[in-house]
C-alpha cells in the first residue's frame, strides 16, 4: 500500500476514492463484518456431562484392549467368536458319506487339475487321463501309492508320460482317501464305493513302510507289491456323516 | 508493516479486496475444477451403489465393475473434490487472515492442475483395472509423487504468509488452518511411503491403510472444515466466538486424539491386539473435539439465527457444524465393544466416512464456497432458488445416505452375526437399505448438478453485478432490504445512492 516514492507520506489510501471504489468493485469484501475478540463463556455443565458419554465409552474399549503397548499379544481371545459344541444347530447338516467325502476331496483335487485338468482328461501327451484309467478305478492301494510318492515309467495303459511329482507331502488320512474317493466317482468314473480315513491312513503307513521311501513308484513295485486293496473296513455310501469330521452324524 | 490492520474501513475493505483479487484464478479454479470432480464422484457412487443391490446393472462393461467403480468413487470423492475444496478453502482463509496478498497466485494454479491430471490419471488408472486395491490409495502407485509435490507448490505459501503475518492475535481458524496445512504431509507421506515404499509385512500394511484412512478424515478434512466454520460463522454473524475455553479444548483434544484413531477397522486381525482397540477408543473420543467445538459454534450461530437462516453460507456451514455432532456421536456409538463387530464389515464404516466427508466436510466446503465467490468474482450468485435447492436435496440426500448406512449397516452386521442363517440372509436385510442409498445419492447429483452449473456461471463472470448479497429469505421481505443493501434484484447498480434499477 506504500507508495515507495513517497515513504513518509501516511495516508496512502484516498478514502473516499476506495470507498467508492471498493463499493463498486468489491462489494461484498465492503460490507464484510470484523471479526469480533473471543468470547470468555465457561464450560457448561451440559457439556462436561455429554463429554463423559464418550469418556466412558472409550474406557470400555481400552478395558478390553488388554496389555497395551504388548506387540506380541496379537490374537484376541473371544472376538472371534467359537460356535459351542452343544450348540444345536451348530455345524453344518449331515450329509451321506459319498457326498461329504466327495466335496472334500473337490477342494483337494485343485491341486491335481493344474495337470489332470479340470474335467480329469490331463493332456494326452505329458499328463495322463484320470477318467476311465484301470488304475484309478482299481485296486486302491495302488493309486494310493501313485499318489503319494508320484510315478516314473509307463502308465496303466503301457504309455510312458513325464515323471509325476510325490503328492504326498503334509497329506492326512482323510484327505487321501477323499480324494481318491473324488477322482474315482468323477470324470466319469464310477467306483461308488467310498476311500475311507481309516484307509487313507493304512496308505500313508504301507507308503512309508516301502524299501524305496521318498522315490516314486514304478509300474513294475506296483504290480508287485501293490495291486491289492487298503485295509479297513468299508463305509456304506449312505451313511450319514458330519462334512466337517467325517464322523457318522445321528440321524435327525 | 502498512497490512497491519487500520482502523480505516474502507482501507481494509480495499486490502481485503486485493487479497481475494490476488487469490482469484487458484481459487476459482480449486472450486469449480473441485465441483466437477464431485458431480462425478456422485455418478460413479450411484452406479457402485445400485450394483450392491442389482448385480446386474451394467454388468458387461468391464470398467464399471464394482471392484473398480467403488474406489473411482472414493477416489473422485476424495481427491478430486475433498482435497481440492479444501485447497481452495485453505488458501484464500490463510491469506485473508494474515493479511497477505497471494504472491504465487501462477504456481499454485499450475500445482493445481498437476494435481488434477494426476487425479485424472489415477481415476482412469482404477477405471482401466490398474487400481492397487489399497481403500484410499487405490490410484496407482507412481500418482501419489505428483500429487505431494504439486501440495507442497499450493500449501508452502500459505506457510509463509503465515510465518509472515501482522503480529498480534492469531485466529482460531488459523490455528487449524495451519494444522490441517502441516497434517496433510504427514499423514500423506506417512502412509504411501510406508505401503507404497516398503515391502514390509502386507499386515501392516493393511493396517497402516486403516489408520490413514481415519486420519485423512481427522486430521484434514476435519481441520479444514472448521478452520472454515471457526470463520464464518463469527464473521457472518458478527458475534464473537461463544467461549475461547472451548475452542482450546475443541483443536487440542482434536490433536492429541486424533493420531490414534483407526485400527479398529482390523479388529480381530493378527496384528498387536491391544492396536484395535486404542483406535476405538481414539475413535470414540473423537466425540469429545466434536462436541466441544460443535457447542461452541452453534452457541455462536444461535446469537444471532435470522442471519444464519438467511445467509447461504451460513446455512450450510450450521448443517455442517451439527453434522459434526452427530459424527461425533457415532463416532461413540459404532466403535463401542459391543457394537464394534457388527459395524466392522458393513455399510456402517461407509456410512460414516460419508457423514465425515459430506456431512461435515462438504457442508462447510459449500458454506465457504457461497462466501468466497462473490469476494474473488465481485459478482453476487445469481439465484437464491439454486442454492435453496442445493441446500435441500443435499440435506434430504445426506440424511438419507448416511442414515440409512449406518443403521441398515449395524441390522446388516447383527444378521452377518447370525450364524444359524445362510450368508445370504444378511444381504437381504442389507437389501432396502442399498436401494436407499442409490435413492439418496441421485438427490445428491441432482443437488451438484445445479451447484454446478451455478458455480462454472459465476466462474464464467456471469453472477450478478450489484452490491447486494444473494440471501434465502422470502424474496420480498421488508427487513432484507436495508440502507446499505438497496432493494433485491436491483441488478447492475452502483452502490448505494445510484438510482435504482426499478422502483419497488
Amino acid at each position: 500500500m506504500i507508495d515507495p516514492s513517497k515513504p513518509d507520506l501516511e495516508e496512502s489510501v484516498n478514502v473516499t476514492e476506495a470507498h467508492d471504489r471498493v463499493v463498486r468493485g468489491a462489494a461484498a469484501a465492503a460490507r464484510e463484518n470484523k471479526i469480533k475478540e473471543n468470547g470468555a463463556e465457561p464450560v457448561s455443565l451440559t457439556v462436561m456431562v455429554l463429554c463423559a458419554i464418550p469418556l466412558l465409552s472409550a474406557g470400555w474399549a481400552l478395558g478390553n484392549a488388554g496389555t497395551l503397548f504388548s506387540y506380541k499379544d496379537t490374537v484376541k481371545d473371544g472376538y472371534v467368536r467359537v460356535i459351542p459344541a452343544d450348540d444345536e444347530a451348530g455345524g453344518p447338516p449331515p450329509k451321506d458319506a459319498l457326498a461329504a467325502y466327495m466335496a472334500k476331496g473337490a477342494k483337494l483335487y485343485s491341486k491335481c487339475s493344474g495337470c489332470h485338468g479340470p474335467d480329469g482328461k490331463g493332456d494326452g501327451n505329458a499328463y495322463p487321463s484320470l477318467a476311465g484309467s484301470a488304475w484309478v478305478t482299481g485296486e486302491t492301494e495302488r493309486l494310493a501309492m501313485v499318489i503319494l510318492n508320484g510315478l516314473s515309467g509307463p502308465a496303466s495303459t503301457g504309455k510312458t508320460y513325464g515323471v509325476m511329482p510325490a503328492q504326498g507331502a503334509g497329506m492326512k488320512g482323510e484327505d487321501l482317501g477323499a480324494l481318491m474317493t473324488y477322482i474315482r466317482n468323477s470324470f466319469g468314473n464310477k467306483t461308488g464305493d467310498v476311500v475311507t480315513k481309516q484307509m487313507g491312513a493304512a496308505g500313508l503307513e504301507i507308503s512309508n513302510a516301502r524299501p524305496k521311501v521318498g522315490t516314486a513308484v514304478t509300474g513294475e513295485e506296483l504290480a508287485a507289491d501293490h495291486t491289492k486293496n487298503l485295509p479297513g473296513d468299508a463305509l456304506d455310501p449312505k451313511t450319514m456323516l458330519d462334512p466337517i469330521t467325517l464322523e457318522p452324524a445321528e440321524a435327525k | 508493516m502498512s497490512q497491519a490492520s487500520t482502523t480505516n474501513p474502507a482501507a481494509d475493505a480495499a486490502r481485503r479486496a486485493e487479497i481475494d483479487r490476488s487469490l482469484r484464478h487458484p481459487v476459482m479454479f480449486f472450486f469449480t475444477s473441485g465441483a466437477a470432480w464431485l458431480a462425478v464422484a456422485i455418478l460413479l457412487g450411484i452406479i457402485s451403489s445400485a450394483k450392491v443391490h442389482s448385480p446386474g446393472f451394467l454388468d458387461g462393461v468391464s470398467w464399471l465393475t464394482y471392484g473398480r467403480v467403488q474406489p473411482a468413487h472414493m477416489s473422485a470423492l476424495i481427491y478430486g473434490w475433498g482435497c481440492q475444496a479444501a485447497f481452495g478453502m485453505l488458501v484464500w482463509l490463510m491469506a485473508r487472515l494474515s493479511r497477505q496478498e497471494c504472491r504465487a497466485a501462477g504456481l499454485i494454479l499450475t500445482a493445481g492442475h498437476v494435481w488434477n491430471l494426476a487425479v485424472s490419471i489415477g481415476l482412469f488408472g482404477i477405471l482401466a483395472g490398474k487400481g492397487t486395491g489399497i481403500p484410499w490409495m487405490e490410484f496407482p502407485s507412481f500418482a501419489w509423487v505428483p500429487m505431494l509435490v504439486s501440495y507442497a507448490a499450493i500449501a508452502i505459501w500459505s506457510m509463509i504468509q503465515f510465518k509472515v503475518r501482522p503480529e498480534g492475535h492469531v485466529f482460531i481458524s488459523q490455528w487449524y488452518n495451519l494444522a490441517a496445512l502441516i497434517w496433510f504431509p504427514w499423514v500423506f507421506v506417512t502412509a504411501h511411503f510406508l505401503i507404497h515404499g516398503f515391502s514390509g509385512s502386507p499386515l501392516m500394511a493393511a493396517a497402516v491403510n486403516a489408520w490413514y484412512r481415519s486420519a485423512l478424515v481427522f486430521l484434514f478434512f476435519i481441520p479444514t472444515a472448521l478452520a472454515a466454520a471457526y470463520y464464518l460463522i463469527p464473521k457472518v454473524t458478527g458475534r464473537p466466538v461463544y467461549s475461547y475455553t472451548l475452542s482450546l479444548l475443541g483443536f487440542w483434544s482434536l490433536a492429541v486424539i486424533a493420531p490414534w484413531a483407526g485400527m479398529q477397522k482390523l479388529a480381530g486381525a493378527p496384528i498387536p491386539a491391544f492396536l484395535p482397540y486404542l483406535g476405538a477408543a481414539a475413535t470414540i473420543l473423537i466425540a469429545i473435539p466434536a462436541i466441544a467445538v460443535s457447542v461452541n459454534l452453534l452457541k455462536t450461530a444461535a446469537s444471532a439465527w435470522d442471519t444464519v437462516v438467511n445467509s447461504p453460507s451460513l446455512r450450510f456451514t450450521v448443517a455442517g457444524v451439527i453434522g459434526l455432532l452427530v459424527l461425533g456421536f457415532a463416532a461413540t456409538f459404532l466403535n463401542v465393544p459391543a457394537i464394534l463387530p457388527l459395524s466392522q464389515f458393513s455399510l456402517s464404516g461407509y456410512g460414516f466416512d460419508i457423514l465425515a466427508l459430506y456431512g461435515v466436510f462438504s457442508f462447510i466446503a459449500f458454506g465457504m464456497i457461497y462466501f468466497v465467490v462473490p469476494r474473488i468474482t465481485r459478482r453476487e450468485w445469481l439465484s437464491s432458488r439454486l442454492i435453496k435447492i442445493h441446500f435441500f436435496l443435499s440435506v434430504y440426500g445426506l440424511l438419507t445416505v448416511a442414515l440409512v448406512a449406518v443403521f441398515g449397516g449395524i441390522m446388516q452386521g447383527q444378521a452377518q452375526e447370525d450364524y444359524k442363517q445362510p450368508w445370504e440372509n444378511a444381504m437381504e436385510y442389507a437389501y432396502p437399505y442399498a436401494v436407499a442409498s442409490t435413492l439418496s445419492w441421485c438427490f445428491l447429483l441432482l443437488s451438484n448438478v445445479f451447484f454446478f452449473l451455478h458455480l462454472a456461471l459465476m466462474w464464467l463472470r456471469l453472477g450478478r453485478r450489484s452490491s447486494h448479497p444473494t440471501l434465502l429469505g422470502h424474496a420480498h421481505h421488508d427487513d432484507l432490504h436495508d440502507a446499505t443493501h438497496g432493494p433485491e434484484g436491483d441488478i447492475d447498480n452502483a452502490g448505494p445512492g445510484s438510482a435504482p434499477a426499478h422502483s419497488h
